[in-house]
């Protein structure tokens, strides 16, 4: 769980670090707009997106209904394959069999595709203590484990950094300087992590999707890291939450059709990876072992309830794109690992409101994430519901709740309203110096209070 | 003659009362009696969007005191009427009202418009409520270019404004980042207008705060007097 513990400060200190910066904010603001871009072209090129989507809410709901029936047939299916299968009930769980894994085949270097399931977990930490160096491959991740930083975006985690940040980073580790263009970027990071694949004893990936019927591994990527990191080590471990399966393979189909186009725009990835087993005899490619690491961590409790929508997330990243708020806070300050809107709703969910009670207010609900969810989850009323359990568990503080309260009693009738607007009125000048009035007028004019409507009628 | 009522909102009641004078006017104008229930206070949406139900339903029981089922009720803010159509018979137990946004009940009746705005550059912004929970963006261009107007499209229509209620309050420096973006695509219209007091109330404090100088005008206000006046 600690890997998703919120850093100090909380989200509105964080937020205003960020939008002081303008190189950052620049490069979030052109970056989320082109991934939008390409979403709103790729939904058109669908026909109709909308029987599509709901197709992808059923097919979703039908595994998060049914999670522990899925996960059951999912594990059956990996093992009939020859792979092997470990349900891991928290992040501490996972790490500690990945180590083992580890330990026991002799790993000393690790390499990792792209996987927010292993941040989640904090397993680069976990690995380190024990003396495995772990190296991310996918460029993003690459980048930020270099400038010693988390993901601020589930698909694009180095959205923030310029093309002058990649190369001042991949200038250190090559002792000269790469020049800040795309292609010598490209060749750099390419020969600096061809060793890593090449010498790595064990492969690291996350999934986008595992299939019960078959117990198929899926991974979408662009860079083929996936694919060299599943195949080239002799071990392969997969970490993917509980409630990333889809029924079948037809189910898969709809899915895949969504995920690209909503987070990159593509119609695919340019590598999509269907891993059945390890390698069996007579087969050149593989690894000797497979471990399928089940995570819950907080997934299972959420079944069956009220947010149990939420386990239906493909991790696509439209939320986040189209989101006003993230498209000038960036990540950072929703915490380490989910971010944007489908982060506020779910990181909330895993460690509890107590310890994230921020988040469901990092949001103006204004629904573009509802909008712009390929899987229909009703992201705005899930911050709602969350705010309402805020309230109700009384995690919002005390003088915010008597406030409510007080301002439901004296609004309870039209009489009373009179009277206390009329109150209002005479105090607002004192109420502009103090709590919310003070902070709107910090940066608004307050709108003049004249005669009410209802006294000119 | 059709009887409709009137809901002026909280904040049309409290801080912009010629806007709901406007609305009213305008549905006089169409042909409609309208009605103001005296007894009518809020929706009750300040209380509900922060997660406080009861207090919630406390005050979004007036509505159902001071409303009847009998006639549609027409409100000039998107926001509340979203809060009256969506949650509020969840919330309180009651029967769904015929409830309306202003433009879109003018539009679908046909309600003639008169051309105040001929020759006027205008930004029509779209609030959050409306155009997501409603799905009204046509009505309220339609009634602006019907009343002479020409529309001139903001970049990035569908961002929020950043007011969001208590959203405003709470995360200030979002939310008057998200004002700022939003006025300067309004560039050098004659007027940025808005079906929701809420923005209005937002965007017209931060245009002030700032000298940026765009006027903000309820969209009432924009079609019985054109936002000349």
């Amino acid at each position: 769980m600690s890997a998703l513990a919120r850093p100090p400060g909380g989200f509105r200190e964080i937020a205003r670090v960020k939008l002081a910066n303008a190189r950052v904010s620049g490069a979030l603001d052109s970056s989320t707009a082109r991934l939008l871009d390409g979403r709103l072209g790729a939904w058109d090129s669908l026909g109709d997106v909308e029987e599509l989507r709901e197709r992808a809410h059923v097919a979703r709901m039908r595994v998060v209904d049914d999670l522990d029936g899925h996960v059951d047939r999912f594990r059956k299916a990996v093992e009939a394959r020859g792979g092997v299968t470990f349900a891991a009930a928290t992040a501490e769980d996972a790490s500690a069999y990945i180590v083992d894994v580890c330990r026991r085949t002799g790993a000393k270097l690790a390499a990792k595709s792209k996987s927010m399931a292993t941040e989640e977990i904090g397993l680069n930490e976990a690995l380190e203590a024990a003396g495995v160096r772990a190296v991310e491959t996918d460029l993003g991740e690459y980048i930020l484990q270099l400038a010693g930083e988390h993901p601020v975006h589930i698909i694009a985690p180095a959205i923030e950094k310029t093309k002058e940040d990649v190369a001042e980073l991949l200038s250190e580790v090559d002792g000269h300087a790469v020049p800040a263009e795309l292609e010598a970027l490209t060749r750099a990071a390419r020969r600096q992590l061809r060793e890593t694949f090449l010498a790595a004893d064990v492969g690291i990936t996350g999934a986008n999707f595992g299939v019960s019927e078959t117990g198929s591994i899926v991974l979408v990527t662009n860079e083929g890291n996936g694919r060299l990191v599943s195949s080239l080590p002799r071990v392969h471990i997969v970490l993917m939450g509980m409630e990333r399966l889809v029924a079948s393979l037809p189910d898969l189909s709809v899915m895949l059709r969504l995920l690209a186009r909503s987070a990159t725009g593509q119609r695919l990835t340019t590598y999509t990876t269907v891993i059945t087993g390890p390698r069996r005899a007579g087969e050149t490619d593989g690894p000797d072992e497979l471990h399928v690491v089940i995570l819950d961590n907080g997934r299972s409790k959420l079944a069956g309830g009220r947010y149990r929508e939420m386990l239906a997330c493909i991790r696509c990243g439209a939320c986040l794109n189209v989101c006003p708020v993230y498209r000038r806070t960036g990540g950072a300050a929703y915490g380490p690992v989910y971010s944007g809107p489908m982060g506020a709703v779910l990181v909330p969910l895993l460690v509890g409101l107590d310890a994230a009670p921020d988040l469901p207010h990092a949001s103006s609900l204004c629904g573009a994430c509802t909008d712009a969810c390929p899987v229909k989850i009703p992201l705005h009323e899930l911050l709602l519901e969350l705010r309402r359990d805020l309230v109700e568990g009384r995690v919002a503080p005390r003088r915010e709740r008597l406030a409510f309260w007080l301002w439901s009693q004296a609004w309870s009738s039209a009489a009373f309203y009179r009277v206390s607007t009329r109150l209002a009125r005479i105090g607002a000048p004192f109420a502009a110096l103090v709590g919310p009035g003070r902070i709107w007028r910090s940066g608004r004019t307050l709108p003049k209070l004249g005669r009410r409507y209802r006294d000119r009628r | 003659m059709e009887r409709v009522q009137l809901f002026a909102t909280c904040l049309g009641d409290l801080a912009l009362p010629d806007a709901v004078a406007d609305a009213e006017a305008l549905l006089d104008a169409g042909g409609f009696s309208v009605d103001f229930p005296r007894a009518q206070v809020c929706c009750g949406q300040p209380a509900f969007n922060s997660g406080h139900r009861a207090a919630a339903r406390r005050v979004a029981s007036t509505f159902t005191r001071a409303f009847s089922h009998d006639a549609p009720v027409i409100c000039p803010s998107g926001s509340c009427a979203t809060m009256v159509a969506r949650y509020l018979p969840e919330l309180v137990g009651c029967e769904p009202f015929d409830v309306w946004e202003l433009s879109a009940f003018l539009d679908a009746r046909g309600v003639p418009v008169p051309r105040h705005n001929e020759g006027r550059r205008i930004a029509y912004h779209d609030s959050c409520h409306m155009l997501r929970e409603l799905r009204i963006s046509d009505p309220p261009r339609r009634l602006l270019e019907r009343s002479g107007a020409e529309l001139v499209p903001l970049p990035r229509p569908d961002l929020c404004c950043g007011f969001g209620g208590t959203f405003s309050v709470r995360q200030p420096e979002i939310s008057l980042a998200m004002a700022d973006d939003k006025l300067a695509g309004a560039g050098d219209v004659d007027a940025l207008v808005t079906a929701d007091p809420g923005c209005l109330m937002h965007l017209r404090g931060r245009s002030e705060h700032t000298d940026v100088g765009v006027p903000l005008v309820h969209l009432a206000t924009a079609l019985a007097r054109g936002v000349g006046g």
